[in-house]
């Protein structure tokens, strides 16, 4: 089970450019912020499978922010609250509903579209500072990072060993 | 010469083709999973929804879809009463519907019939249920009185009373006692500055010496005029002294007989005081008629008030996001449609089978919905049924819908011959009542114009037959009375909004008890009420038997200011200077032999 999840990781995850894994963080937190049984996150697995972008990157961003989604739904419903209940924007709304794309879009939620606003507008942020980092991290920290005890012990661990296995 | 051969890093292509195919995968194994598990989906999600809608945790034991036709059925609804956790406001059996396929692909859930059965209200949950919205306090419906615990068993107390009384008698004597103080102090300084009995007498003896001396020389009488006038200037600043003095005396005297009265007065009024007391003391039993009926007519309303109490709220808040507070994670969704458009919620046609004891009643509705102007049609019910266990005749229909300004709504109802049996209507060690048997027709009507309710009905109570028992006086009264009945008409009214209606029960039961018991309550605490009279009277009249001679000495002393005062006066007007002036001439006639 562990060699096909490896096996699975490494056929798809055959690129791993900075941009490659900022792009990853920004969808996976996309996808994680926003409720997921939405079809937009379709479109974000899409492009995330379809695209090379850093797959171990868009999973481990998505369990992330899933697990921030839960703090911040408060603030996702309010602004999504504030954004279809006020007077100016009813206009738009209405002729929104009536279009069956916006509809399966499921925009008259509020968590839905005060999340998918929000992380959008989040994501230009998350990209350029995911790039900084992991250029940073890349130049100064991956060595000593290495030399951890801690990496050391899963290092030696099964997961890893057929990891790297298929690595070599 | 070496050939050095470098291999070019080849350029992967943006695109990952084997992510497609594990997108499609990956679709596929959603649509597999949504699809085996689509019942429990549908379960979690009318659970949920409807939840927040109710405010309260919602139930529901299964939901099983159908293809062709698509349709739903779901088993056992346990809907949380939020005001009662312990309790489902409503419980449905099983419900199952079709749904219209073309309005679903348009995004609208509307169902061609619904039926639903086993339905009833206020039954006890096996565990609590989850609140989401606690109802606030004024959504609470009011029930005049409601409760037996309003039922004041015990006779009013005539200690208690007067302990709550602000009694007037000790606090006039205290105060007549503080002004007897200050006037006697204020009488006594004055009393200094007037003349004494001795200086009256000293006044006349100089007067008599004057007025004795013989004048024999000019020169004599002036000093005999200069000693007079000096005299008559101390008489006259006597006297204003004496009227400063009558003027205080007066004053105390009026101050004093006034506390006097009050003294004497007060004892009178506290006790009618007291005594109004305790006849509004018995006046909580005016309302005997919400006390002992309120519980039941409130058991009763649930299933009159159906459709406003169960349905309207939930439909209310359908249509109106800000009633709606989500669960944690939730959201809301929200509705734009048009008003020409058709409803995005609409039941067309539902029969609903409701569960009265072994008692079985069919409530037929024809368009239920949130949004009624979209439709043009209010929702309406109907329900008929004649000759059944319970009752002999029954018609209850009517219709509402939701406006711009809130829920319009009317409804009538007629119903014969409910037999009841065996009915408690309380259950107190102190006081126990039942019904043992009785006939019961009810109509009315109730109208409900802009979220406000109004109107009411009348519940006939025939062949009237109550048990009652009691341990004290005070309940005997009432269920002596409670006995004697044969027939009671129980005027039911009802007002306020929609989510916190008011009801009001009256008979003319009130009116008969409540003489009754203000009579008793009265004559209960007679002996108490003549002691309490006896020990105000005492203490009246003790403070009278110490200050009456204080009062009279006053009024003594203005008549001996008055008396003084009348002296001066003599002596003032007293012609000494005549006299002076003609023992002058006798002296010169004598001189000159005139």
């Amino acid at each position: 089970m562990l060699t096909l999840l490896a096996k699975f990781l490494k056929a798809l995850n055959s690129e791993s450019g900075v941009w490659a894994l900022a792009f990853a963080f920004v969808l996976g937190m996309m996808m994680g912020f926003t409720p997921l049984w939405r079809v937009h996150n379709l479109v974000i697995l899409l492009i995330a499978l379809i695209f090379r972008v850093n797959l171990t990157g868009f999973i481990l961003s998505f369990i992330l922010c899933s697990g921030i989604a839960f703090l911040l739904d408060p603030l996702f419903h309010q602004f999504g609250y504030y954004l279809l209940a006020h007077e100016s924007w009813q206009p738009l709304w209405q002729a929104m509903y009536q279009s069956a794309f916006w509809r399966v879009v499921q925009f008259q939620h509020t968590i839905t579209l005060g999340s998918l606003l929000l992380s959008l507008a989040f994501a230009p942020i998350l990209a350029v500072v995911s790039a900084v980092i992991v250029t940073q991290y890349r130049h100064r920290i991956q060595a000593w990072f290495n030399k951890l005890r801690i990496v050391q012990l899963l290092k030696a661990n099964k997961f890893w060993t057929i990891y790297a296995n298929l690595r070599g | 010469m070496t050939t050095k051969t470098t291999a070019k890093p080849v350029r992967k292509s943006a695109i990952r083709w084997p992510g497609l195919a594990a997108f499609v995968v990956i679709c596929a194994l959603l649509v597999a999973f949504s699809w085996l598990l689509l019942d429990t989906i549908l379960r979690w999600t009318l659970e949920r929804t409807v939840g927040t809608l109710n405010g309260a945790e919602v139930n529901i034991a299964k939901v099983e879809h159908s293809w062709s036709p698509l349709g739903l059925t779901i088993t056992g609804i346990e809907v949380t009463d939020p005001g009662q956790p312990e309790f489902n406001r409503l419980q449905i059996g099983q419900i199952s519907g079709n749904l219209n396929v073309e309005q679903l692909l348009l995004g609208r859930f509307h169902f061609e019939e619904v039926v639903s059965s086993g339905i009833r209200v206020h039954q006890q949950r096996a565990s609590a249920g989850e609140v989401y919205q606690a109802p606030s306090k004024d959504e609470l419906s009011t029930w005049a009185k409601q409760g037996l615990d309003s039922l004041n068993v015990k006779l009013p107390d005539v200690d208690e009373i007067v302990a709550r009384v602000d009694l007037q008698t000790p606090a006039a004597i205290a105060a007549a006692k503080t002004n007897f103080a200050e006037q006697k102090e204020r009488v006594k300084q004055a009393q200094a500055n007037i003349p004494s009995e001795e200086d009256l007498k000293s006044y006349q003896a100089e007067l008599k010496v004057l007025t004795d001396t013989k004048v024999e020389t000019p020169q004599q009488l002036q000093q005999l005029r200069d000693k007079l006038k000096a005299l008559q200037a101390k008489f006259k600043a006597d006297r204003e002294r004496l009227v400063e003095f009558k003027a205080v005396v007066e004053q105390s005297v009026e101050v004093l007989k006034a506390d006097v009265e009050r003294v004497k007065d007060a004892p009178e009024q506290d006790l009618a005081r007291v005594e109004q007391l305790i006849q509004l003391n018995s006046e909580g039993l005016n309302e005997i008629t919400a006390v002992l009926f309120g519980e039941q007519m409130r058991q009763w309303s649930q299933y009159i008030l159906l459709a406003y109490e169960q349905l309207a709220p939930m439909l209310a808040k359908s249509a109106n996001e800000e009633l709606v507070k989500p669960q944690r994670g939730e959201g809301i969704w929200f509705e734009f449609t048009d008003k020409s458009e058709p409803p995005s919620f609409l039941i067309k046609k539902a029969i609903t089978e409701f569960v009265w004891n072994d008692t079985l009643l069919d409530v037929n509705w024809s368009n239920i919905t949130h949004q009624h102007e979209q439709l043009g049609q209010p929702t309406t019910f109907i329900a008929r049924a004649d000759n059944s266990a319970l009752w002999q005749a029954l018609n209850l229909n009517g219709e509402m819908a939701f406006t711009a300004d809130g829920l319009d709504a009317k409804q009538q109802w007629q119903v014969q011959g409910i037999q009841l049996q065996q009915l408690a209507l309380s259950e107190r060690s102190e006081f126990i009542a039942s019904i043992a048997s009785a006939l019961l027709d009810s109509e009315g009507s109730i109208g409900l114009r802009n979220n406000q309710f109004d109107g009411g009905g009348v519940v006939k109570l025939t062949q009237l037959e109550v048990l009652a028992e009691a341990d004290n006086r005070w309940t005997q009264v009432v269920a002596d009375a409670l006995k004697t009945l044969q027939r009671l008409d129980i005027r039911a009214d009802i007002s306020g909004e929609l989510l916190q209606p008011s009801f009001n029960l009256s008979s003319d039961l009130d009116r008969q008890l409540g003489d009754a018991l203000k009579s008793s309550a009265m004559a209960a605490g007679r002996t108490q009420l003549a002691e309490f009279s006896g020990s105000l009277q005492q203490q009246s009249d003790g403070f009278l038997g110490e200050n009456q001679a204080d009062l009279e000495q006053l009024i003594g002393l203005l008549g001996d200011a008055e008396q003084r005062d009348q002296q001066l006066q003599e002596m003032l007007q007293a012609k000494v200077e005549d006299k002076l002036k003609d023992s002058a001439k006798d002296k010169l006639k004598g001189l000159f032999g005139g």
